[in-house]
């Protein structure tokens, strides 16, 4: 059942929010037995209810309130409800929006038709969900893969759009990752399932995404019991002032000290809190990145080390030849020639780079399509070189036009030497080092062309044509786009970049200058990663990492960030602590900084919290104590004093839909040094929220004094 | 306001003392870190005889349950022995002046109030104690107190330093402040201020023959080495109820900024000490310059008003002298006084109230610091968020746990301030004691609680509260004031003693940017906590244009 359709709405962004929906979430959520879970806005809730009380009839209450008073005691339990609600609606909205993830998500996650194989390979149609662990399928053209397997015979083109947002269809081979979901665009594959159902990649998200309110981080219960402590002062400030008032006959208003309450109580941290770790989870699954907990996610925050695997992560991983360089009198245009004939069975992208190169500098020999017998010389572990053996060699020795090239009696003395030798013509390709033991000897500048193509960051490859080195190639590492830029911004939040490669010292070097890494690992061997990892944390830094081989599993466990790739071994991605369904390991860098935008929004709602209060005490306490008429002197704001309570009441519940955006996108931030950073939110959050209250609740009162 | 000459006579003093303080921190940390010294010959064969008779094996790490329970059982067993002394004074000897035991209450009130280094003294000492009250019972846990405080500092040092094998030994602690802090620098300075005309005598009282032709009974008695101590240790609890705005305590304007240098020298090398423990003398000195912005802001806020003084309510040194003096004395909880408070504006009352209200600038001795440390694991917390790392302080990430500990020792200062605020008004204990309702009567309760929850023990209604209410409820809050704060801090050190320090890649605490933010939130927490109380007293008495509180 290749549902072909659903292939065009990426998941995730498809849905337009419900607001019906969001609305009547959000009063059924005022309930106080669902509201109790947030204590802040429980106590807003219940201080409504004794206003309400006191609007209907002041006698109710007395001692702290007064007949006159009835109009206001209406406009503020209205206020206060409106708050209770401004922070249910956030809520609401923030699960909304994970809802729609959620549902886009399981909209690919449908159960399907699957074709099982028995032992005998019969095919026999079963559903999608009683396909167990181990089970063989076969998938064809237009089919949906029905559950997270592994290829086992066949070549196909798999879209993996819904899943990756990657438009562009992957190819898979044997022992390649199918993700269920995904759909065969050709051919056909056998394959083995990898999962039990409820256990896949799919399910996985579908289940994270769910679940991200429930659990609390570390940081989330840290703020809470902050929260609860300066809810806790606060009531006793309160209680003190109006057991005070009543003692001291102060004639104290109770709405008016229940409007300062609930303004000085964290409301807007209170009410957002939830709302943003919702949403950091939303913006991981966004990017398609499974977390397998939110502490991984603020984990990925604290990130000191970050390691990266040059290819792949750096560089695109296809290296491209840009340069024949002949040596020891040979031309350019032979080691060119050369270079095409050893590529001619190399299927590698360097191969066809190769190829392309010498096309592109009509360094093909002209008659070689008409060679009869070629052969090819398999890459070996032992040789490691590769290329091909001709049986013509003149048909090569002298193309048309080549004469120009070639000397005419340098050409025939070759002629010569090939012939005394035989009939073979033996063309090769291979790493220089691997090249220079074959041979009897390297011509001149052999080394210096190699040193000066490794420390430029390149890799040469020499080219030798009956055990005679006739030149080089270089191979260029290409950089991803972007990746300086990332790395830069990863320096400047005081991260440490770590490159691991395969490569020689040299390449490794020049590859690190060039995206400006200075910690890196050359000539890493598998085990490579497991001890940089250890070698950082015994520095005391947190370190992260991306791995996709069974080699990495180890490395990735013990790293406190451990980030697979969907298309790497299971080993890897039960060992790690986030998937990405993507495979894109450039990603980790996203990841920390996700990571550090959630604490971020956290820290600066907090802080906004805490320094709007100064103000609102500025506001109310004069009012509050009418009484002592000479306290006139420290309102400042001059607004009649119902007038300032109901502004400074009204300004408390307006900071919480205005700050929902913020907690849904985070804050923003340029990758910056710590202290610029911190100087710049704490300006702004800090400094703004001490501020910004005493212009708000101005303007507000100015404003009902209008009406 | 302030002259230039008086600003440039406080940087002066300050200069003078911190370099004191500096230097001092580094023989403090040689003795808590048990470097070998040239005293070992003579003290420790003392210290270990103490060991032995008291039982104990000093070098048995404690966990900080473990010091807590220790602190706890000293200074039970501390107030029960000063109890028994005051109660009992009549029937022991060194008492020539006759006088009579103790009235239980009182008696409660005073053993706790000095075993908990806060000094509130319900009494005037020269008609009330005898000689073995002054020395067994006042002088004795006035160098115990202190001792206890340096402890609890050391302890929590250790715990954020991470470079120790434990917390520490309670009784190892304790017995080395007392050995090679304490009785050493009180026997010094007792000396000075003898050869400046401070009594110190077993004798009776003097009767002496005045111009006038009467004759006039001069209490002295052993004054010099009770007042060394008690600024030293910032106790405050003086000798005469008048401390010392009683001449014979404090009798030139020498002995005046001596008893000052006094009250601020043990608690200025607390930031340094703990620099030097943590190995980073840059995290000493930042917590030294945010708690001496605080106490400057508050010498500030008391010379912004009139300073000047009405006749007899001081010592004859000057506003200048007596308004630094009360500042200092609040600021660093020792309390004592050469001045009447009643005699200053509301804005120096206000100034010395915030002093107690934060109790970190500097703060009581060890456990100013300690406070100070709380305040640095909110404020970190906090702020540190927004860095978009999970906070830190030296390397320790701030966990769920240090903030619930932290609050709680937060959230206690002022539930012991209100609470028992509200309950003396409504219960009618404040009128019973003739302490009016209107703002200076609210300010003198508010400060009593203050002062007792702060362990400061400055004192604005003297013996007029002497009354079987406010002797109880100030003794629970100075037992609650000192103990809750000191537990938790002790649970939060001892649980990042063995947390894993990563590298300290966050905010960094260790410059001026940190010292600016730590002192607005502690101002700011501070404000939000008591700008109530605040405005009907002190500001509401400033507002209303009166001259003095």
């Amino acid at each position: 059942m290749g549902n072909s359709d659903a292939g065009k709405q990426t998941a995730g962004t498809g849905h337009k929010p419900d607001w019906t929906a969001i609305l009547s979430e959000s009063v059924t959520r005022m309930s106080p037995a669902r509201l109790a879970r947030n204590p802040v806005m429980f106590i807003v809730e219940m201080a409504f209810i004794v206003v309400a009380i006191m609007a209907a009839d002041p006698t109710l209450i007395p001692l702290v309130s007064s007949q006159a008073q009835q109009a206001f005691y209406v406009y503020v339990a209205v206020i206060l409800l409106l708050t209770v609600w401004f922070s249910t609606l956030s809520d609401s909205v923030a699960e909304a929006q994970v809802r729609s993830t959620a549902s886009s998500l399981k909209q690919i996650e449908q159960e399907v038709q699957a074709k099982r194989l028995d032992s005998d390979r019969h095919v026999s149609p079963v559903s999608s969900k009683s396909l167990r662990k181990g089970d063989i399928i076969r998938v064809e053209k237009g089919e949906r893969v029905p559950i997270d397997s592994v290829v086992l015979e066949g070549i196909a083109m798999v879209d993996e759009s819904l899943l990756t947002g990657e438009s562009a269809p992957v190819r898979k081979a044997p022992t390649d990752m199918l993700i269920g979901g995904s759909t065969l665009v050709s051919d056909a594959l056998v394959a083995q399932v990898s999962v039990d159902p409820g256990e896949t990649y799919l399910s996985k998200l579908i289940n994270m995404v769910e679940s991200s309110a429930r659990p609390k981080t570390p940081n989330e219960a840290a703020i809470s019991v902050l929260l609860l402590g300066l809810t806790a002062i606060f009531t006793v400030v309160m209680v003190s002032i109006l057991w005070l008032s009543v003692t001291l006959s102060l004639g104290v208003d109770l709405s008016v000290l229940i409007a300062l309450y609930v303004c000085l109580l964290p409301t807007t941290i209170g009410a957002l809190l939830p709302a943003i770790g919702i949403s950091g989870i939303n913006r991981m699954s966004a990017n398609r990145i499974i977390a397998k907990s939110g502490k991984a996610i603020e984990t990925a925050g604290d990130t000191d080390a970050i390691l990266l695997d040059k290819t792949g992560t750096i560089t695109l991983g296809n290296r491209v030849a840009t340069d024949f360089i002949p040596l020891g009198g040979h031309s350019a245009k032979e080691v060119g020639e050369a270079a095409f004939m050893s590529s001619w069975y190399d299927d590698t992208p360097e191969g066809r780079s190769i190829m392309n190169l010498a096309y592109e500098l009509g360094c093909v020999p002209r008659e070689f399509r008409s060679i009869s017998r070629a052969e090819a010389t398999e890459f070996s572990a032992s040789t490691r070189k590769s290329g091909l053996k001709l049986a013509r060699p003149g048909l090569f020795l002298f193309p048309k036009g080549g004469k120009t090239v070639l000397q005419r009696s340098r050409v025939r003395k070759k002629y010569a030497a090939v012939k005394e030798q035989g009939p073979e013509l033996d063309i090769s390709k291979g790493a220089p080092d691997a090249i220079a033991q074959s041979v009897r000897s390297v011509p001149e500048g052999f080394d210096e062309m190699v040193q000066e193509i490794s420390s430029s960051g390149d890799t040469p490859m020499a080219i030798t044509v009956n055990n005679e080195v006739v030149g080089l190639i270089r191979l260029k590492d290409q950089l991803k786009p972007g990746i300086r830029d990332k790395i830069n911004a990863v320096k400047v939040m005081g991260i440490t970049p770590v490159m691991i490669t395969g490569d020689q010292p040299l390449t490794a070097k020049s590859i690190a200058s060039e995206v400006g890494i200075d910690d890196y690992v050359s000539r890493a061997k598998p085990e490579t990663k497991m001890e940089v990892v250890k070698r950082e944390q015994a520095s005391a830094k947190i370190v992260a990492m991306i791995g996709d081989g069974t080699n990495d599993a180890p490395a990735l466990a013990a790293a406190d960030v451990g980030l697979a790739m969907a298309s790497g071994t299971m080993a890897a991605k039960e060992a790690a602590n986030m998937v990405d369904l993507e495979s894109n390991p450039a990603k980790i860098i996203d990841v920390v900084m996700l990571g550090k935008q959630l604490l971020m929004t956290r820290g600066a709602v907090t802080t906004f919290s805490v320094a709007n209060d100064v103000a609102k005490y500025f506001a109310i306490v004069p009012v509050m104590f009418s009484s002592l008429p000479a306290l006139g002197a420290i309102n400042v704001l001059g607004l009649p004093p119902q007038t300032t309570v109901l502004a400074a009441l009204i300004f408390n519940a307006a900071v919480i839909p205005a700050l929902i955006p913020l907690a849904l996108r985070g804050a923003r931030f340029k990758p910056q040094g710590t202290m610029s950073i911190f100087l710049k939110n704490a300006l702004t959050y800090g400094l703004g929220g001490v501020v910004l209250p005493f212009i708000g609740i101005e303007a507000i009162g100015q404003f009902i004094r209008l009406l | 306001m302030l002259s230039l000459p008086q600003l440039l006579w406080i940087a002066m003093i300050w200069a003078i003392i911190i370099a004191g303080a500096w230097l001092l921190a580094k023989y403090l940390f040689n003795v808590y870190t048990g470097k070998r010294s040239r005293l070992d010959r003579f003290l420790e064969p003392v210290e270990r005889t103490i060991y032995r008779l008291i039982g104990v094996d000093p070098s048995v790490q404690m966990t900080g349950r473990e010091y807590f329970v220790a602190v706890l059982l000293f200074s039970v067993f501390a107030t029960a022995l000063c109890f028994a002394i005051l109660v009992l004074q009549g029937y022991l000897p060194f008492n020539p002046q006759h006088f009579t035991g103790m009235r239980w209450d009182t008696a409660l009130n005073t053993a706790i109030s000095f075993s908990t280094n806060t000094n509130l003294q319900h009494y005037a000492g020269e008609s009330t104690l005898s000689y073995m009250s002054q020395m067994a019972a006042i002088q004795f846990e006035q160098f115990v107190s202190a001792a206890v405080g340096i402890c609890v500092a050391v302890a929590v040092f250790r715990g954020f330093s991470g470079r120790f094998k434990g917390i520490g030994n309670f009784y190892y602690d304790f017995v080395r402040s007392i050995t090679r802090v304490l009785l050493p620098m009180a026997v010094i300075a007792a000396l000075v201020l003898v050869s400046a005309g401070v009594p110190q005598t077993l004798g009776g009282y003097v009767t002496a023959s005045t111009i006038g032709g009467g004759a006039q009974t001069l209490a002295v008695g052993p004054v010099a080495s009770l007042v060394s101590i008690m600024q030293l240790g910032t106790n405050g609890g003086g000798y005469y109820g008048a401390n010392s705005a009683n001449p014979f305590q404090n009798p030139t304007p020498f002995t005046n900024w001596l008893e000052i240098a006094l009250m601020l020298i043990l608690v200025t090398s607390m930031p340094f000490l703990f620099g030097r423990m943590v190995g980073n003398a840059r995290e000493g000195r930042t917590l030294l310059i945010a708690a001496y912005v605080i106490y400057g802001i508050n010498i500030a806020i008391a010379f912004a008003g009139a300073t000047t003084l009405a006749a007899g309510m001081e010592t004859g040194l000057g506003a200048f002298s007596s308004t630094f003096w009360t500042v200092t004395a609040t600021s660093t909880m020792t309390g004592s006084a050469n001045a009447a408070l009643s005699a200053f504006n509301p804005l120096v009352i206000l100034a010395a109230l915030f002093g107690m209200f934060i109790q970190a600038a500097p703060g009581g001795i060890g456990v100013g610091m300690v406070y100070m440390l709380l305040y640095v694991v909110l404020t970190v917390f906090i702020v540190g968020l927004m860095v978009g790392r999970t906070p830190e302080y030296l390397g320790v990430k701030i966990l769920p746990k240090d903030i619930k500990n932290a609050v709680i020792g937060f959230v206690a200062h002022p539930i012991l301030i209100m609470v028992p605020l509200a309950l003396a008004f409504s219960v009618g204990a404040v009128s019973a004691t003739g302490v009016g309702t209107g703002p200076t009567g609210f300010t003198q309760v508010l400060y009593e609680f203050t002062s007792a929850a702060a362990n400061n023990g400055s004192d604005f209604m003297g013996v007029a509260a002497n009354t079987v209410f406010f002797n109880v409820s100030t003794a629970v809050v100075m037992w609650l004031g000192r103990f809750i704060g000191i537990a938790v801090m002790l649970v939060i050190a001892d649980s990042m003693l063995h947390r894993q320090r990563v590298a300290q890649t966050g905010l960094r605490t260790d410059n001026l940017v940190f010292v600016a933010v730590l002192v607005i939130s502690i101002i700011i927490l501070t404000v939000l906590t008591f700008f109530p109380v605040l405005v009907l007293g002190p500001i509401l008495s400033s507002l209303q244009g009166l001259g003095t509180i």
